[in-house]
């Protein structure tokens, strides 16, 4: 059901698991996927959290913005933690130390924390099947420490490593897709996810931590103060991200491909691109040729999900 | 305040919490499937069974009906507990053998297949969340319990689903998921409640994204009702 009435959102645990009072800019598109992500995981939960954005806003000394237990850890090894949380806590409830209760084991990283540093413990994690999930916050570049480019951003954007200028035109590859990657680890669930369609996120955490192995879910988060776009449209930017076929929200469970926000037609590429700062200097003709590109990527996920 | 004990250690609430709520709020796992903090308590699943000490007499009940009361003394894992809510894990997956959130469950409690015969119908555990829901969060009160004993099972009075508007919070709050909503072009469809509703189409985009019905509803409901034109767009386009 892709369209949430009024009424569904009522059925929300009302519990807040992310204090308020964290030093995200205004608009922040990532510390609302977090809460969204903590709201449903709820209390039996142990996060292990890669620098990154999330943990330079959440907790500068002393303070701290998680209310359930929290590690932060360095760039690389989010994976690596989390998995050894989960083995710790199995040997702790086979000795009987520890009540033999369900407790989710979350590693979260930025794209940077995932898709470049983060990778190669994150691809042994996934290997090794240990039942946690992951949850990577996407908002394409190295945003705290101004926008350096990273592999997980787009072609074109304009970034404080890749600007744009008379001869380039800003980040010269194209996005690696972190999603298929997962999926080609064979793991039971990868799932992309948005904030600005939070029933549908809400789902997807659900199904996540509910199957027994390794989980992968990538949320966009939208970054006002990276992209260039004031902090009033962030939901708006999100939507479109997901309307135009740039991000389009799907699951994979057990490899049969299913897309969960179905979309009759793809909005304009530059009702997406146009808003934002990064994307400014594009020209007609390189905007054609992203829109000709997403345009293929979404008839292949389309295709995938019709043959399942 | 009420003081009270759970589990050898002391707890404060406020009045007209109920014990559930308190574990809850403190940490306390109790499993429960029937209840939901924005709902009444209705104690229809049975599984958030503790021993309550009162007066020096124990009693084994549900802590989502049970008000605290000061001084009492709950214990949640106590050998009878366990007994009596695998027992009722075994009769509740009896009545819901493919559910995955009760077949998780029942694992996590020990309860290893049923003695019972297993339900064939659906997988309605009668927990009386989507009762509930529509009549207190929705307010539509579409649907009810019907029949008693063996035969009792949740269906629109008259089997009409009269007031059902469609909006799928039924759907969304069902721990079984034995309610399917389906759009198929522009009718919204619900098997159990045998409904079907006309959907509205977004004037911009043409996507049906709310059904003619809800709109009456809540423009019935609202003190102040939005303008007719509100409803023209879809939230995407609005």
């Amino acid at each position: 059901m892709s369209s949430a009435g009024v009424y569904i959102v009522k059925t929300v645990p009302s519990k807040e698991y992310l204090a308020p009072g964290h030093r995200a800019c205004p608009g922040c598109g990532e510390a609302l996927a977090v809460r969204l992500v903590q709201k449903i995981l709820g209390r039996n939960v142990i996060i292990a959290s890669a620098t990154g954005c999330m943990e330079i806003i959440s907790s500068p000394f002393p303070l701290s913005s998680w209310e359930v237990p929290w590690i932060h850890v360095a760039f690389e090894n989010a994976a690596a933690v989390a998995g050894g949380i989960e083995k710790g806590l199995q040997v702790l409830k086979h000795k009987g130390k520890l009540k033999a209760k369900k407790i989710n084991v979350i590693a979260m990283a930025g794209d940077g924390g995932t898709v470049d540093i983060g990778l190669q413990s994150l691809s042994g994690a996934l290997e090794r099947g240990h039942n946690i999930l992951f949850v990577c916050y996407d908002n394409e570049a190295y945003m705290n420490t101004g926008v350096q480019r990273s592999s997980s951003t787009p072609f074109g954007a304009s970034t404080t490593t890749s600007p744009a200028g008379m001869l380039k035109v800003g980040q010269r590859t194209n996005k690696k897709n972190m999603v298929e990657i997962a999926i080609a680890h064979g793991i039971p669930y990868v799932a992309t996810a948005s904030p600005s369609y939070p029933l549908d996120l809400a789902d997807k955490v659900k199904k996540a931590v509910a199957i027994d192995g390794p989980a992968y879910l990538h949320i966009l988060s939208v970054c006002p103060s990276g992209w260039g776009i004031p902090g009033d449209i962030t939901i708006k930017m999100g939507r479109l991200a997901v309307q135009s076929g740039v991000f389009p929200l799907y699951e994979v469970e057990n490899g049969k491909y299913k897309i969960t926000v179905p979309i009759e037609e793809l909005a304009p590429i530059e009702l997406y691109l146009k808003p934002q700062k990064r994307f400014r200097h594009l020209q007609e003709e390189t905007i054609g040729h992203i829109g000709k590109d997403v345009r293929q990527k979404w008839q292949e996920l389309k295709k995938r999900s019709e043959r399942d | 305040m009420i003081t009270l004990w759970i589990d050898n250690k002391q707890y404060k609430a406020a009045e007209g919490q109920s014990i559930l709520q308190v574990a809850l709020d403190n940490g306390i796992d109790i499993p429960h499937l029937c209840y939901h903090e924005k709902l009444s308590s209705y104690g229809g699943c049975r599984l958030c069974q503790v021993e309550v000490t009162k007066d020096n007499r124990t009693i084994l009940t549900t802590s989502c009906t049970y008000p605290v009361i000061d001084g009492i003394i709950v214990q949640t894992e106590t050998p009878r507990v366990i007994k009596a809510r695998r027992f009722i894990m075994e009769l509740l997956l009896s009545l819901a053998p493919q559910a995955p959130k009760i077949k998780a469950l029942a694992k996590e409690m020990g309860a290893i297949g049923t003695r019972f015969t297993p339900n064939t119908g659906d997988n309605c555990i009668k927990c009386g969340l989507c009762v509930r829901a529509c009549e207190e969060l929705v307010g539509a009160h579409a649907i009810t319990f019907t029949h008693r004993g063996a035969q009792r099972i949740v269906e629109p009075p008259f089997e009409e689903a009269k007031n059902c508007i469609g909006c799928g919070t039924c759907v969304q709050i069902c721990p079984t998921g034995c309610i399917n909503i389906e759009d198929r072009g522009m009718e919204r469809k619900i098997d159990k409640w045998k409904k079907t509703l006309k959907m509205k189409a977004c004037k911009r985009c043409g996507r049906p994204f709310i059904s003619f019905a809800e709109i009456t509803f809540i423009m019935n409901k609202a003190k102040n009702p939005p303008s007719e034109n509100w409803f023209e767009y879809c939230s995407d386009c609005r």
